[in-house]
C-alpha cells in the first residue's frame, strides 16, 4: 500500500523520514484531554481523524463529512497537478503524503499499473513515475459506504469501530516501518561504518528489556502514575493489565514504538469508559475556565506519585539508562536527557530542568516531556547542581500542597513544582552528592540479571549477525563479565570482526576487557570474610593455580578500592565477630600482628611519603583472608568505633587543655596535660567531694569544720573549679547521683568528673549533696572575688614591684566569672556588697588589661566610671547599695558616677591620704579635687 | 592550693629530694654561666620543681612572675603560611613553651619561633645575667625534624639563650642534642624519701601519722612523689584520724585495668578479647595515653601470672610497645598483646592442666 521509494542517497531518506514523523505528530500527541481539539486538521489525517471524532458530529453532519472528503481528494489532486511545475519540492510532498495518501512513485513506469505522472527532478534530471490513483479514490468509496452504513444503524459498537480502524493503522505502520528498515539496511550492507551492536540492539520496546521484571514492572508503574498529573487520565489499575496491553503489541516492530503507543493509550481512554466526553456533556459551555476547575480537582484527587524522583542505581551495563528510556517512551513520554557531557552547574541545569518539567514544545514533539539525568553520581561538583534543583523543585512542590489549594496549586505549579517526571540515574547510590536526593526519591536497585537471559539474548543477536556461538561460551562470557550486556555484545562484535569464535577456555585471555571495577567497601570486606565457593573447573585446573587467582582477584578488587585505612579499620572492627575455629588463639594473633603490621607500614608511608610502598597494603588483607576466611557469611558492620575514639578523644583532649590553661601558672606549669590524667584527677576529686562535711549553714560549722570548707574552697579556687548547672540527668546517673528534682543538677565546671567515668565501672567517689554543693558554689565564688581585690590591694601597696603577674592572670580570670555569678551569690554581708563593687570595676579593668603598677588605680577607676557611665543594667542595684554604704551627709555632691572611683580605696583607706585627680578619660561629671578624707568620715 | 602545690620546694636550699642534685645546680649557676641542661625522669619526680628552683637562682623572685600567653604565629612555609597557636608562660628573662603541642608541625615552632626568641638579647644586661633561658617542655615528644633544627639553634644562639630541655625519657631526644647539653637524671624519688616528704607534710600540717601509714602511701605510689602527696591528701580527706589500715584510694584508670586484666585471665577468646577491645578504647578515650595502658596492663598480669610465664610474656610486651610507637594505631597494637597473652596463657593451661 506504500510507494516503493528508491532513493539513491540515505540522507534524502533520512529527511524524509524526518519530515514523516513531523506530520504524524500533531496527530499523534494532540493532547489527548483536550475535549474539542482545533479543528483545522492536516488534509492527511483525516481519514483517521474522521472516525475518532466525537460521535455526535459524525452523526449530524454525515454531509459534512462526506464534503470534506471530497473536498481532501480534490486538494489532492490539485497537488498532484501541481507537482510538476514544483519540482525540487518534490521530495517533501510526496514525503508528505506518502503515508496516508495513496499515491505511488516508482522510478519505472512499468512499476506501476494504472495512470501515472512522469515528474522530472530538475537536479539530477531523474525521473519518477506517479501514479494517479484510481484505487484510492475507490478505497475512500468504500469507505464512505461504510460509514454511511454505521450511520443508520450501528450495529457494532463504536469501540468495535475504532478498534478495527486503529489496527488497520497498525497494520500500516507495521508495513511502513519494515519497509524503512530494509530500506536503511540493504545500502549499509557494505559496512561503510558499522552500527556498534549495542545501539544496533538496543531494546525499544518494553519486553525486549533484559534486566529484571520486578524492576521494570514498578519503574513503569511509577511512570504510570503520573499520567493523571500529565495526561489527565486515571491510573489504570495494576501493572499486569499494563502488561497485558503490552502484550498485544509486543509483536510489534521496534520502528514504529511512538505511533503505536500514543495510539494504544488512546484506545485505552476510549475503550476504558468514556470518561471526558460525559464530562463535555455535562459542561455543555465547554470554556475553557470550566476545563480548568475540572482538571485542578481531578488533579487533588488522583496527583502524581508520592516520591516524584525516581533513582535507579546498579553497576554498568545493566541497562538502565535502557530501561527509563523504554519505560518512558512506553508511557508516552519524550525522554530529554542530561548526562555528564552536558553542562550541569548549577545555573545551567535549572533553566534546563525547568524547560522540561514545566513547559510543553509547540512545535515539533508535543509530547510531555520525561527527564532522565543520567550519570547524577558522576561529576561530584557540578552534578550536585542538578540535585539541589530537584530538591528545591520537590521541597517547594511540598509546601505549596500544604497551602493553599486550588490557587496555589495552579500557581505552584507554574512556578517550581514538579509536573513530569524526573528519572536519575546512577552507579553509586551511596555517593555524597545524593545523600539529599535518596530521602525523597523511590530508590530502585538493580540487580543482575540472570545469565540465562542474558545468554538468549546473545544468542539471539549471534544468530543475526551470522556469528557461530555456543551457548557455553556465552554464558562463560556473560559471567566473566558479570552480566554486563554491554561489554559483552561488545566483545562479541569485537570477535565477529576479527572472525574469531568465542572460546570458552580462553575468555580471560582474549580480548574482553575487564571492568575496572571499584567496588564498595562493603563488598570488599566480605570478599575478604568470606571463602568463595571455588569452581570446581578452576580447581580441578590447577591446585597451585586457584590459590593464585585468589590472591591475584583480591589484589586488584583491594587495590582498585584503595582506601586502606578504611578497609583495614573494617576488618579490624569485623574479624573477632568471625566465626573461625581458634583453640589457643593463635589465628588472633596472626591476624592481629598482620593488622599490626600495614599499620606500621601506613605510619611509615606518610611519615616519609614514600607512597609507592602502599602496594603492599592488599597483601596484608589477603593473608587475613587466607587465615579467617570462612564459607558462611559474615556480618559486617562499617568501622566506626575507631573514628568515635578519634573524635572523643579530641573532645576530651580539648576540655583538659583548657581546664589547664585556666588554672594560674604557677600550679599548671607543673603538670604537663598528661600527668593531670594519670595522677591528678583521681585523687582531685576524692579532695573535692570530702564525705565528713556536712551541709549545714556555715555559722553552725565548727572550727575544724571551717578550716576544712575553707580549704576546699581554696583547692577549687587555686584549680579553677566550681560547679554548674546542668541539665543532664545522664551525668547525674553516671556519678550514682540520685537526685529527686532532675532538672538542676550542679556539676563541676570543667567536666572532671567524666574523665574517670568509664563504661562498665562504678568508681568509690562520694558525691556531696547538692546543698553543700551550692554552698561550695557560693563560696568559691566569693573567694575569687576576695582574691582579686586582694590581689589588687596587694599590688598597690608594694608600687615598687612591677606587678605580680601571677596575680593579674588569676584576677582576670577571676573578675570574669565573678561577672557571671555576680547576682547568683546572694549572701548579703555588707562586705560582701562592698566587694562585688570592687569587682564590677575591675571588669572594666581587665579589658583593659594592661596594669602598669604607679597610674594603676587611677586609669582603672576612670575605666570603671566609663563602663559605668555606659549602660550597664546591674549597675544601677550595685551602685545603689554601694551608696547606701556611704550615706554620708558630706558626700552630697559626690553622688554620682565617679565615686565608683573610691571603691578602689576603701580597702586601704586608712592608710594615707590620697589625693585622686581626673584628668584621664571622659566624664560628664564637675571636676574638682577631692579630699579622701571628706569620702571616708 | 593543694598540698603538692603548697609544699613544693620553692628553691633550691629547700629541696627535700635530689638534695645534691640540687646543690651541683647551685654551684653550676654560682659561676655565673650555665649549659644546656636536659632533665630527664619519670613523671612526678620534681623535674619542673627543680628547673623552676633553678630559674629563681638564676634570676631571683622575680623569675616566678610570669604571664600566660596564647600567640598566633603565621609562618611562611615555602609557597603557604601555616598558622600556629602556643601557649607560652614567659617572665622578664625566661620563656617556657612545650612546642610539641601543635602536632606534626612543630619544626616550625623549632625553626622559627625558638630562633627568633633565642635570637633576641634581653635588653636588661646591667648587673643581670646576660643571657634568657627557653624552657622546652616534652622534648621526647618532638619530631626527629625539629630536633635536628633545635641542634643548630643551640648551637648558634648559645651566647644569648640557654636553653633548657625537659622530657621524660632520654632516649627519644637525639644524640646530638643530648650531647650538647648537660645531661640531668631526675630519679624517682625512692621510698624512703618519698616518707620523709609526707612525714613533713604531716608535721607542718599538725597531723598524726600512725606507723607505716607513710609507707603504704609511699608504696601505693608507683615512686612518684606527687601522687604520693595527692593521695596523702585524699587520705586526709577521706577520713582524718588516720588508722593504719585505712584504705588508700585507688586512681580510677588503674582500677579500670585491673578489672580488664581480671577479663582477660578468665577467659581467652575472640569474644572476650572483643571486649577487651572496648574497656581499652574507653581509656584511651579518656586520655589515657597508650603505652601506660600498656604498662600497666602488663602490670597487673603480672600479679596473676605463674612465674615460669612472666619472661615471655614481658618480652612480647616490650615487642608490642615498640610497635605501638612505631605505628599510629595505639588500639591495634594493644589488642595484639593481649591476643598474643591469651594465647599464651591458654597454651599454658591445656598443657598444665589437660
Amino acid at each position: 500500500m506504500d510507494i516503493d521509494m528508491d532513493m539513491p542517497l540515505p540522507e534524502e531518506l533520512e529527511l524524509l523520514e524526518a519530515n514523516s514523523h513531523f506530520y504524524e505528530e500533531p496527530y499523534l500527541d494532540s493532547p489527548p484531554r483536550d475535549p474539542c481539539p482545533p479543528k483545522s486538521p492536516p488534509s492527511e489525517n483525516l481519514e483517521i481523524e474522521g472516525p475518532k471524532r466525537p460521535r455526535e458530529s459524525v452523526e449530524t453532519e454525515p454531509s459534512a463529512e462526506e464534503n470534506k472528503r471530497t473536498k481532501t481528494n480534490e486538494i489532492e489532486e490539485e497537488e498532484e497537478d501541481w507537482l510538476p511545475y514544483s519540482a525540487p519540492q518534490e521530495t517533501n510532498v510526496a514525503a508528505a503524503v506518502e503515508k496516508d495518501e495513496e499515491v505511488y512513485l516508482s522510478r519505472y513506469a512499468s512499476a506501476i499499473d494504472g495512470d501515472f505522472l512522469p515528474v522530472t527532478a530538475p537536479s539530477g534530471g531523474e525521473r519518477v513515475y506517479a501514479k494517479i490513483s484510481r484505487a484510492q479514490r475507490d478505497e475512500g468509496f468504500k469507505k464512505l459506504n461504510l460509514k454511511e452504513r454505521s450511520n443508520g444503524l450501528i450495529f457494532e459498537p463504536v469501540n468495535v469501530l475504532l478498534q478495527r480502524v486503529e489496527q488497520q493503522a497498525f497494520a500500516k505502520a507495521l508495513q511502513a516501518s519494515s519497509e524503512h528498515l530494509s530500506d536503511i539496511t540493504l545500502p549499509d550492507t557494505p559496512m561503510v561504518h558499522e552500527q556498534l551492536w549495542v545501539d544496533k540492539y538496543a531494546p525499544s520496546s518494553f519486553t525486549e528489556l533484559l534486566s529484571d521484571e520486578q524492576t521494570n514492572r514498578e519503574v513503569l508503574l511509577w511512570l504510570k502514575q503520573w499520567d493523571s498529573c500529565v495526561f489527565g487520565s486515571e491510573i489504570r489499575s495494576t501493572s499486569d493489565e499494563v502488561l497485558s496491553a503490552l502484550r498485544r503489541h509486543s509483536t510489534q516492530h521496534q520502528k514504529s514504538f511512538d505511533s503505536n503507543f500514543s495510539r494504544k493509550s488512546r484506545g485505552h481512554r476510549w475503550s476504558n469508559g468514556s470518561y471526558r466526553p460525559i464530562n463535555n456533556v455535562g459542561h455543555g459551555t465547554n470554556n475553557l475556565k470550566g476545563m480548568q476547575d475540572l482538571w485542578n480537582k481531578k488533579s487533588r484527587v488522583t496527583g502524581p506519585p508520592e516520591q516524584k524522583i525516581l533513582l535507579l542505581c546498579g553497576p554498568p551495563g545493566l541497562g538502565k539508562t535502557t530501561l527509563a528510556h523504554v519505560a518512558a517512551q512506553h508511557c508516552g513520554y519524550r525522554v530529554v536527557e542530561v548526562n555528564a557531557s552536558d553542562d550541569r552547574s548549577s545555573s545551567t541545569i535549572e533553566a534546563k530542568i525547568l524547560d522540561v518539567v514545566q513547559m510543553n514544545s509547540v512545535m515539533a514533539d508535543a509530547r510531555p516531556k520525561c527527564l532522565v539525568i543520567d550519570e547524577i553520581d558522576g561529576a561530584l561538583g557540578d552534578g550536585k547542581g542538578a540535585v539541589e534543583v530537584i530538591l528545591k523543585m520537590v521541597s517547594a512542590e511540598k509546601k505549596s500542597d500544604s497551602g493553599k489549594e486550588n490557587n496555589a496549586n495552579k500557581k505552584g505549579r507554574k512556578i517550581t513544582s514538579l509536573s513530569r517526571p524526573v528519572i536519575c540515574i546512577c552507579n553509586d547510590l551511596y555517593a555524597p552528592a545524593l545523600r539529599p536526593l535518596r530521602q525523597v526519591a523511590k530508590v530502585h536497585i538493580f540487580v543482575q540479571p540472570t545469565v540465562s537471559r542474558i545468554v538468549s539474548r546473545l544468542k539471539y543477536i549471534c544468530s543475526k549477525e551470522g556469528m557461530k556461538t555456543s551457548s557455553i561460551a556465552l554464558t562463560a562470557l556473560a559471567e566473566f563479565t558479570e552480566c554486563d550486556i554491554r561489554s559483552c555484545l561488545n566483545t562479541l562484535q569485537f570477535l565477529n570482526k576479527k572472525k574469531e569464535a568465542l572460546n570458552v577456555m580462553e575468555i580471560s585471555s582474549q580480548v574482553v576487557g575487564r571492568k575496572d571495577i571499584s567496588k564498595s567497601a562493603f563488598d570488599i570486606w566480605k570478599e575478604i570474610f568470606q571463602k568463595r565457593k571455588m569452581k570446581q573447573d578452576r580447581k580441578s585446573n590447577s591446585s597451585s593455580g586457584s590459590g593464585y587467582g585468589e590472591f591475584d582477584f583480591l589484589h586488584s578488587l583491594i587495590s582498585n578500592r584503595g582506601d586502606y585505612d578504611v578497609i583495614l579499620d573494617g576488618i579490624h572492627e569485623n574479624l573477632l565477630q568471625l566465626q573461625y575455629h581458634d583453640p589457643v588463639m593463635q589465628k588472633t594473633v596472626k591476624c592481629l600482628n598482620s593488622l599490626g603490621i600495614s599499620d606500621l607500614m601506613q605510619h611509615y608511608v606518610i611519615r616519609t611519603q614514600q607512597m609507592p610502598l602502599q602496594v603492599y597494603q592488599p597483601s596484608v588483607a589477603i593473608t587475613l583472608h587466607r587465615i579467617v576466611a570462612q564459607v558462611q557469611k559474615p556480618t559486617i558492620e562499617w568501622p566506626k568505633s575507631y573514628q568515635r575514639y578519634r573524635t572523643m578523644l579530641m573532645e576530651k583532649a580539648d576540655i583538659l587543655r583548657s581546664w589547664h590553661q585556666k588554672i594560674p601558672p604557677y600550679i599548671s606549669r607543673h603538670l604537663s596535660t598528661k600527668s593531670c590524667i594519670e595522677d591528678l584527677i583521681s585523687p582531685l576529686l576524692h579532695i573535692l567531694s570530702p564525705p565528713n562535711l556536712r551541709p549545714v549553714a556555715l555559722h553552725l560549722l565548727s572550727e575544724t569544720e571551717k578550716n576544712s570548707l575553707a580549704q576546699l574552697v581554696n583547692v577549687m579556687v587555686s584549680y579553677s573549679i566550681t560547679y554548674k548547672n546542668m541539665k543532664s540527668d545522664s551525668l547525674s546517673s553516671n556519678l550514682g547521683h540520685k537526685e529527686v528534682l532532675d532538672a538542676s543538677v550542679l556539676s563541676f565546671e570543667p567536666p572532671i568528673g567524666e574523665f574517670i567515668s568509664y563504661k562498665d565501672y562504678r568508681s568509690d567517689h562520694h558525691v556531696l549533696a547538692l546543698a553543700m554543693k551550692q554552698v561550695l558554689l557560693h563560696e568559691v565564688e566569693k573567694q575569687k572575688i576576695l582574691q582579686v581585690s586582694t590581689g589588687k590591694s596587694v599590688h598597690r601597696s608594694d608600687k615598687c614591684s612591677n606587678g605580680d603577674q601571677d596575680f593579674i592572670g588569676k584576677e582576670a580570670s577571676g573578675a570574669k566569672s565573678a561577672k557571671m555569678i555576680g547576682e547568683n551569690a546572694g549572701a548579703g554581708t555588707k562586705n560582701y556588697e562592698n566587694v562585688k563593687n570592687i569587682s564590677n570595676t575591675r571588669q572594666g579593668n581587665s579589658s583593659t588589661s594592661t596594669i602598669s603598677s604607679s597610674l594603676v588605680s587611677s586609669r582603672s577607676a576612670t575605666a570603671g566610671a566609663k563602663q559605668k557611665s555606659t549602660a550597664d543594667t546591674r549597675k544601677p542595684t550595685s551602685g545603689f547599695n554601694f551608696f547606701e554604704r556611704f550615706r554620708n551627709p558630706t558626700s552630697k555632691g559626690s553622688q554620682d558616677s565617679e565615686i565608683a572611683a573610691v571603691k578602689e580605696v576603701t580597702l586601704e583607706r586608712d592608710l594615707r591620704p590620697v589625693l585622686y585627680k581626673f584628668n584621664e578619660g571622659f566624664t560628664n561629671a564637675v571636676k574638682r579635687p577631692v579630699r579622701m578624707r571628706e569620702f571616708l568620715l | 592550693m593543694l598540698w603538692v602545690d603548697k609544699y613544693r620546694p620553692k628553691t633550691l636550699d629547700q629541696a627535700m629530694v635530689h638534695q645534691d642534685i640540687a646543690l651541683n645546680l647551685k654551684k653550676l649557676v654560682a659561676e655565673q654561666d650555665c649549659p644546656h641542661l636536659l632533665f630527664y625522669g619519670p613523671s612526678g619526680s620534681g623535674k619542673k620543681t627543680l628547673i623552676m628552683a633553678l630559674l629563681r637562682q638564676i634570676f631571683g623572685p622575680s623569675a616566678e612572675k610570669v604571664k600566660v600567653e596564647n600567640r598566633n604565629w603565621k609562618i611562611d612555609a615555602g609557597n603557604r603560611t601555616i598558622d600556629l597557636e602556643l601557649t607560652t608562660l614567659s617572665s622578664t628573662n625566661h620563656v617556657e613553651l612545650s612546642p610539641s603541642d601543635v602536632g606534626f608541625q612543630d619544626r616550625y615552632i623549632v625553626q622559627e619561633i625558638i630562633k627568633e626568641m633565642a635570637k633576641n638579647r634581653p635588653i636588661d644586661t646591667k648587673g643581670k645575667k646576660g643571657y634568657k633561658v627557653l624552657v622546652l617542655n616534652e622534648v621526647d615528644k618532638l619530631s626527629r625534624e625539629a630536633q635536628h633544627s633545635l641542634r643548630r639553634t643551640m648551637e648558634k644562639y648559645s651566647a644569648s639563650c640557654r636553653l633548657i630541655l625537659c622530657c621524660n625519657s632520654s632516649s627519644k631526644v637525639t644524640e646530638a642534642i643530648r650531647s650538647r647539653c648537660l645531661n640531668i637524671r631526675i630519679n624517682a624519688p625512692s621510698e624512703e624519701q618519698i616518707i620523709k616528704v609526707l612525714e613533713f607534710i604531716g608535721k607542718k600540717e599538725g597531723l598524726q601519722l600512725p606507723s607505716g601509714f607513710a609507707a603504704r602511701i609511699a608504696e601505693k605510689s608507683n615512686r612518684s612523689l606527687r601522687r604520693a602527696i595527692l593521695s596523702f591528701e585524699t587520705c586526709r580527706v577521706q577520713q582524718y584520724p588516720f588508722t593504719s589500715k585505712q584504705a588508700i584510694p585507688p586512681m580510677d584508670w588503674e582500677e579500670y585495668i585491673s578489672e580488664i586484666a581480671t577479663d582477660i585471665m578468665k577467659e581467652q577468646s575472640p569474644k572476650r578479647l572483643f571486649q577487651v577491645r572496648g574497656k581499652v578504647y574507653e581509656l584511651l578515650v579518656n586520655c589515657i595515653p597508650p603505652e601506660i595502658v600498656l604498662k600497666r596492663l602488663l602490670h597487673e598480669l603480672l600479679k596473676k601470672l605463674d612465674a615460669e610465664l612472666k619472661h615471655e610474656v614481658c618480652h612480647w610486651a616490650a615487642y608490642y610497645e615498640h610497635r605501638m610507637r612505631l605505628g599510629q594505631k595505639a588500639i591495634f597494637h594493644i589488642e595484639a598483646f593481649v591476643a598474643k597473652f591469651m594465647s599464651i596463657y591458654k597454651a599454658f593451661l591445656i598443657a598444665t592442666f589437660g
